[in-house]
């Protein structure tokens, strides 16, 4: 992967006539990077897509693709191409005529047309259902036509306005999967809109995380999960626990804290990455980095003392909502259900293990 | 249950009688051997037809409503396109207003218009009433039909459909020429259809308008005063039935083809 960007976003506003759509919007895009725009409805993604794809004009700012200025660049004109929601499938053609569409204008040969459409079939896994007449394909085969029709013009970027969301759960993984193998076979840089914190995860090499019409992180997955900058994002992505802290001193790159029913600790200042916002300080932690101990067994760090209050249990995982002592609102823990350990009942009293390297602070 | 569902039936049963058995009666009589229209019918004919193909002022009036009927599907389908278009697809200032004036002919009465129409015309540039006064007339009455077809039609498009022809490097005309029209081109085939046959039984305007170029109804309306004509009459509105029976059929193969094509779900009925 080279570093060079594919897209640069400088200071893009939008707004829809008092409606403040894009609010400053900073962005490198590297080429043959999977990025994605991860946030609720209504924060703006799409209509960043859409200002990349050039479907929107921007009312301040610089959008580059390629190291081309793109005002003034119609979508027709521009190197990318998008998969819609809707997938938008034109019902009248063949599935090898939608395919096909945007060879219209190109010199090549019809014999070296149909071969390059036949082949973008088979890259998607659709050999032999270039005849088919397109409105009687199924949800997933649309979707895989209109990756083919995108890519068979080989342009820069790929555009995905919330490609998975038709298709159902299991669908959806294998799509998941797919997409990610495609675009390492392609190395066409991929930009994702979606909605689903998970399928970002999953998929992306980097996230910009959106509310309201502004970038709130954009990191890897990786820094995305385990280092928040804010609550906001913590609690989008995936669940994140909460306890009140206080500070009692900064040295050394680290920072002394007392956290609401675990007690004084020291952590790293990495673990504290958002700005200072002068707010309450609040300690944030994963689920999975709590551990309900069991009998007899010792806590690796430290250790401390609690309720269970709900059992939610999920056949390879247990969801435990623990009152940790001295703390109003319970906590949640995840563990993996693994031989040997029993899954605790409601009103259990139980030992929690953790760590301070696992904890967030927020302040 | 039973019985209710029964009083239904003969509910339809008689509705169905009430609109139909006066149109089974045309060729009954169409094809009876005798000037007065009354049972019992005396013996079989085909006099009438002959005497009806004879007749070179009817001939002329057919002609006179074919030229009329083609040129105003045509006129008010290519119009209702733009205005149908422009309402479903972008927004513009006064489109609410625009859009009830234009529709506003199929509440206004006929017989209102026509005599607006015609002291416009009479004032305005003289004597020139025939076959294109009739057209302009009956474009303004058929457009608003044609548009509320065609706007169901383009309202059913997928947006995403354009704008994806249009990221796959086609422009906006080539957008509309290669998926927009075929699209909606079932609407278009409904919208002529409707308005050429709205146009071709139309009375009060070409009465109007038409000055001394009789299109079909106003020559039938002016043959009901001649007993001895009835009978042709009666061959004459066999003869539109069955062409009516014909377009009908076509309309309903054109949007059958339109719904399968598309893969949409048939919900019945043509318009």
């Amino acid at each position: 992967m080279t570093q060079r960007p594919m897209i640069e976003l400088k200071d893009v506003h939008k707004y829809y006539g008092d409606y403040h759509a894009l609010r400053g919007i900073n962005a490198d895009i590297k080429a043959g990077e999977f990025f994605s725009l991860l946030g609720p409805s209504g924060c703006g993604k799409t209509t960043l897509l859409r200002t990349i794809a050039g479907f929107e004009d921007i009312t301040s700012g610089v959008v580059m693709i390629d190291a081309k200025h793109m005002e003034g660049v119609p979508a027709n004109k521009r190197p990318t191409n998008m998969v819609f929601q809707s997938y938008a499938i034109f019902p009248h053609l063949t599935v090898a005529q939608n395919v096909g569409f945007g060879l219209r204008r190109d010199p090549r040969s019809q014999a070296e047309k149909d071969k390059a459409v036949a082949e973008a079939l088979e890259m998607v896994g659709l050999k032999g259902f270039g005849a088919r007449a397109a409105h009687a394909l199924s949800g997933g085969q649309r979707q895989r036509v209109a990756l083919a029709r995108a890519l068979i013009l080989k342009p820069k970027v790929l555009l995905l306005d919330e490609p998975l969301s038709a298709l159902d759960k299991k669908l959806r993984e294998n799509m998941q999967v797919e997409l990610i193998k495609l675009q390492r076979q392609v190395g066409i840089t991929f930009i994702l809109v979606t909605h689903d914190q998970e399928e970002a995860l999953v998929m992306s090499d980097r996230i910009a995380v959106m509310f309201e019409g502004e970038i709130a992180q954009l990191d890897d997955p990786e820094t995305l999960y385990r280092l928040p900058k804010s609550r906001k994002v913590a609690d989008f992505i995936g669940h994140m626990n909460f306890l009140p802290a206080a500070i009692h001193g900064e040295a050394n790159g680290e920072i002394e804290v007392e956290v609401l029913g675990l007690g004084r600790c020291h952590i790293s200042d990495k673990q504290a990455p958002g700005a200072v916002s002068g707010g309450e300080a609040s300690i944030g932690f994963r689920p999975e980095t709590l551990t309900i101990l069991y009998e007899g067994q010792a806590a690796t760090d430290r250790e401390t003392t609690g309720k269970v209050e709900e059992v939610v249990y999920y056949g390879d995982m247990t969801y435990y909502d623990v009152k940790l002592d001295g703390v109003a609102d319970p906590v949640r823990i995840s563990m993996r259900n693994v031989p040997g350990r029993p899954v605790l009942e409601r009103g259990a009293s139980t030992r929690v293990a953790w760590s301070a390297s696992a904890l967030v602070l927020f302040r | 249950m039973k019985s209710n569902g029964n009083g239904l039936l003969v509910y339809a049963i008689v509705y169905l009688a009430f609109l139909y058995a006066p149109i089974f009666l045309l060729p009954l009589f169409a094809f009876n051997d005798a000037t007065i229209i009354a049972f019992p019918l005396r013996g079989f004919t085909t006099g009438w037809f002959k005497a009806m193909a004879d007749d070179g002022v009817l001939k002329g009036a057919v002609l006179n409503s074919l030229i009329v009927a083609s040129s105003t599907a045509v006129l008010s389908t290519t119009l209702a396109i733009f205005a149908a278009r422009a309402s479903t697809r972008f927004d513009f200032k006064g489109k609410g207003a625009i859009m009830g004036l234009i529709m506003m002919p199929l509440v206004l009465p006929e017989i209102v218009m026509a005599m607006a129409i015609l002291v416009v015309f009479l004032q305005v540039f003289g004597d020139i009433l025939g076959l294109f006064t009739i057209i302009l007339g009956h474009t303004l009455v058929c457009t608003p039909f044609a548009i509320a077809i065609l706007s169901a039609a383009f309202q059913s498009l997928d947006k995403s459909l354009e704008e994806a022809a249009y990221d796959l490097g086609e422009n906006k005309f080539s957008t509309f020429r290669l998926i927009i029209l075929p699209l909606v081109l079932p609407g278009v085939v409904s919208a002529l259809l409707i308005s050429f046959t709205i146009s071709m039984d139309e009375f009060i305007l070409a009465n109007f308008l038409g000055g001394q170029t009789p299109t079909l109804p106003v020559y039938i309306y002016s043959q009901l005063r001649f007993p001895k004509a009835i009978p042709v009459i009666m061959a004459v509105a066999t003869c539109l039935v069955a062409v009516s029976i014909c377009l009908l059929i076509i309309a309903e193969y054109f949007r059958r083809r339109g719904v399968a094509k598309t893969g949409g779900k048939d919900t019945g009925g043509f318009l």
